[in-house]
């Protein structure tokens, strides 16, 4: 007869207190396997954002920061990084305007000389104001972003939102548009044998709104630097349709920088660059370097790294969450069995007694409650792993949709002028990032056969622990004492 | 003071203990040997120290003072592993509650000091369990049975079987039959008496006169101290040399 034999059948003589010493710690053990897949889920959903974010450092004229191209701060002066801050801030009316530092392309060709410059994308915005197409209609769920009152239509119904028109030099994939989420759903994205033509790729709600397909044609009125209309029109042929999944999101026609500068009649001005960086690693030096080479008075410089750190900081803050849930869940597991067992060793302490005085040590004795209580471990910690394959999800979702992230939100949460709202499309920090909801709300948890290595490491942890005490308390039995009143 | 003429060599041993904020003088300047391969009654009323006395043999107890010699190892001096051995090889108890471990059969209990000493494998264990319990005279299909599942005489045999597994020089018992009938008392009795037929030395706590005339020797104690004369109630009796 082997000690685990021996083990095993002192342990199903008491079959109802194995079992609840089993469920209880089953609770415990689980919840720390949750915790640890749940963490681990959170840290790759992380991972995910910091190479969505990427090494992309983003270039505004100073004191323009801000201005998601969808969100209400508009094109010329919206609201902070995009969906991740929503403060708004003074917006100048134009680019172009005199009194605001401006970034020229001849700034920019300075930074292509700092070092671990990968490439520098040149971003324009504006806002179309003529009626040669129209928007289509954003009907809001509510009060979106913190910036101001929230749109809506007179009746309150939806309403036509701005229709916004990037230009950008990098059109070659959706990536150097930051639009992060967004799908060509019909057509094509620009190629760079696009640069100077008149094409466009329009969002759904462009395309809907004004029955437009690929192939088709639509015109915009060209506009003089002052802001009126010239009287001509730029002819584009719609090469590609996008969505984003949210109608405002989709109320956006993206050009070639250079006929996006034809129709509005900017010179060498750009409302943003994004300088991607050849490693993440040197991304604050050539912030830096960017910051010096143009100056802080002229520019405002932003890393993806605080990108992400604004974006990240909801889940960072429930991976913490999982983190404390975890170590809870550990002493609360530590402590049950401790006690369990310490419990254990005193009702049988007369047992104790007896094994001892027939030979026993207290080796053999401490082998048998530590393989009792093994066996209760790991039967626990079996309970507690199946739990977590339908628990995981759950528990994540409930830590990500905390309520205290504070983000704006994205395109689809509309702040008020000059302030809320999220970027979207080449919205820089924020709008590179698309927005905080859509990167944080689906973190999916997917539980590998690992958690089973996981319980069984805590299952043989916490025996360990667990035997401290009676460890202890067998070393101080005296046969004699606990058998002398029988 | 190993002689070989005695298994066990008592000199002025003193164990006191407290118990709540009386001091009981359990075992009060004892000194005596103990013949080989007798059976000796220690006699005495409930109390007196007789129990205290076989633990101290045994070592489940250590003497305040005083010396205790057993097949030549001074017992009151053991520690650790030593003294561990000692309980293992060197004498087997007999409980007046049985003590049996309940989560084990018969078979089993028989085969649990056999394991914890080592040296042999399952099946010299088992063979050898067999057959105590045949020589304690069990019924073979109670050797699966568990404690529970056993009556108080079967258990007592079972825990005698269990005491002799490792071949002690001492066989202790204390109040082995308090817990039977007079039949099953007398069974029992009548097997720890060919124990020492079989040149076994058997120590008996009882304080019952008909247990104690089926003994070698006679030890009278009363409150912790060995009375001053010694009962031989046995013709053939070896003297046991007391002193008090």
């Amino acid at each position: 007869m082997t000690i685990f034999r021996w083990a095993w059948r002192a342990l199903i003589r008491a079959p109802l207190r194995g079992s609840l010493l089993v469920g209880v710690l089953a609770v415990s053990i689980g919840l720390a396997l949750i915790m640890i897949t749940v963490d681990g889920a959170f840290a790759q959903r992380l991972d995910d954002i910091r190479a969505s974010v990427g090494t992309d450092i983003t270039v505004r004229p100073a004191g323009s920061f801000g201005g998601g191209v969808f969100g209400f701060g508009g094109p010329r002066g919206g609201n902070g990084p995009g969906g991740a801050l929503a403060t708004p801030t003074p917006a100048p009316s134009d680019a172009d305007d005199d009194s605001q530092p401006t970034i020229t392309d001849d700034d920019l060709q300075k930074l292509t000389s700092i070092p671990n410059v990968a490439s520098i994308t040149r971003v324009v915005t504006d806002v179309y104001q003529g009626d040669t197409i129209t928007a289509g209609t954003v009907t809001p769920p509510g009060n979106g972003g913190q910036g101001g009152p929230t749109f809506r239509g007179p009746n309150g119904q939806g309403f036509s939102p701005p229709i916004i028109v990037t230009g950008t030099d990098d059109p070659n994939t959706l990536s150097s548009l930051a639009t992060g989420d967004t799908e060509i759903t019909s057509g094509r994205s620009f190629t760079t044998d696009d640069a100077g033509k008149n094409v466009a790729v329009i969002g759904q709600a462009i395309a809907d709104a004004n029955s437009l397909a690929g192939g088709d044609t639509f015109t915009l009125n060209n506009v003089s630097s002052d802001g009126t209309e010239t009287g001509t029109t730029t002819t584009l042929t719609v090469i590609g349709i996008y969505s984003t999944g949210t109608t405002f999101g989709d109320n956006g026609i993206a050009l070639p920088i250079e006929t996006e500068r034809t129709i509005f009649a900017h010179t060498d001005t750009v409302d943003q660059a994004i300088v991607k960086v050849n490693n993440v690693d040197n991304v604050d030096q050539v912030s830096n370097d960017v910051k010096n080479a143009l100056g802080t008075d002229k520019a405002d410089v932003t890393t993806a790294e605080s990108a992400f750190t604004a974006i990240s900081s909801p889940l960072s803050d429930a991976k913490s969450s999982s983190q404390v849930g975890l170590i809870a869940a550990l002493v609360a597991s530590a402590i049950i069995i401790l006690f369990s067992i310490g419990i254990v060793a005193r009702q049988r302490v007369r047992e104790i007694g007896i094994l001892k005085a027939i030979g026993a040590s207290n080796w053999n004795v401490v082998s048998q409650l530590g393989i009792e209580t093994a066996f209760i471990a790991i039967g626990a910690a079996l309970v507690g792993a199946i739990a977590t394959f339908p628990l995981a999800q759950l528990v994540a979702d409930g830590l990500v949709s905390d309520p205290t992230t504070g983000t704006g939100g994205p395109a689809t949460n509309v702040g008020g002028p000059g302030g809320g709202g999220g970027g979207f499309f080449v919205a820089g920090a924020g709008g590179a990032a698309n927005g905080t909801n859509s990167l944080l709300g689906s973190v999916d948890v997917a539980v590998s056969p690992s958690v089973f290595a996981y319980a069984l490491a805590i299952a043989l942890g916490l025996a360990l622990i667990a035997t401290v005490i009676p460890a202890w308390y067998v070393g101080r039995v005296r046969p004699a004492e606990v058998l002398r009143y029988e | 003071m190993n002689d070989p003429e005695y298994t066990a060599v008592l000199a002025n041993v003193v164990k006191h203990f407290k118990s709540g904020p009386v001091l009981v003088r359990a075992v009060d300047g004892v000194s005596l040997q103990l013949p080989r391969g007798k059976m000796v009654a220690l006699r005495g009323p409930s109390g007196c120290g007789k129990s205290t006395l076989l633990n101290l043999f045994g070592a489940l107890d250590r003497p305040d003072s005083g010396d205790i010699v057993v097949d030549g190892i001074d017992v009151g001096r053991l520690k650790g592993g030593d003294e561990v051995d000692y309980r293992r090889r060197k004498v087997g108890f007999v409980f007046q509650m049985f003590n049996l471990m309940p989560s084990l059969t018969a078979l089993e209990n028989v085969m649990l000091p056999m394991e914890l000493a080592g040296g042999m494998g399952p099946a010299a264990r088992k063979q050898k369990a067999e057959s105590l319990l045949e020589r304690v005279k069990l019924a073979p299909d109670r050797y699966t049975r568990r404690p529970t599942r056993l009556s108080g005489g079967e258990q007592q045999r079972v825990a005698i079987a269990r005491a002799l597994a490792n071949d002690p020089a001492l066989i202790l018992a204390d109040e082995p039959t308090a817990n039977l009938d007079s039949t099953t008392g007398g069974q029992v009795i009548s097997l720890l008496r060919r124990l020492a037929d079989d040149k076994r030395t058997v120590v008996v706590a009882t304080h019952d006169n008909s247990i104690a005339q089926k003994a070698d020797v006679v030890i009278s104690m009363s409150d912790g101290k060995l009375m001053g004369k010694w009962a031989e109630e046995d013709s053939e009796a070896e003297s046991a040399r007391v002193s008090s």
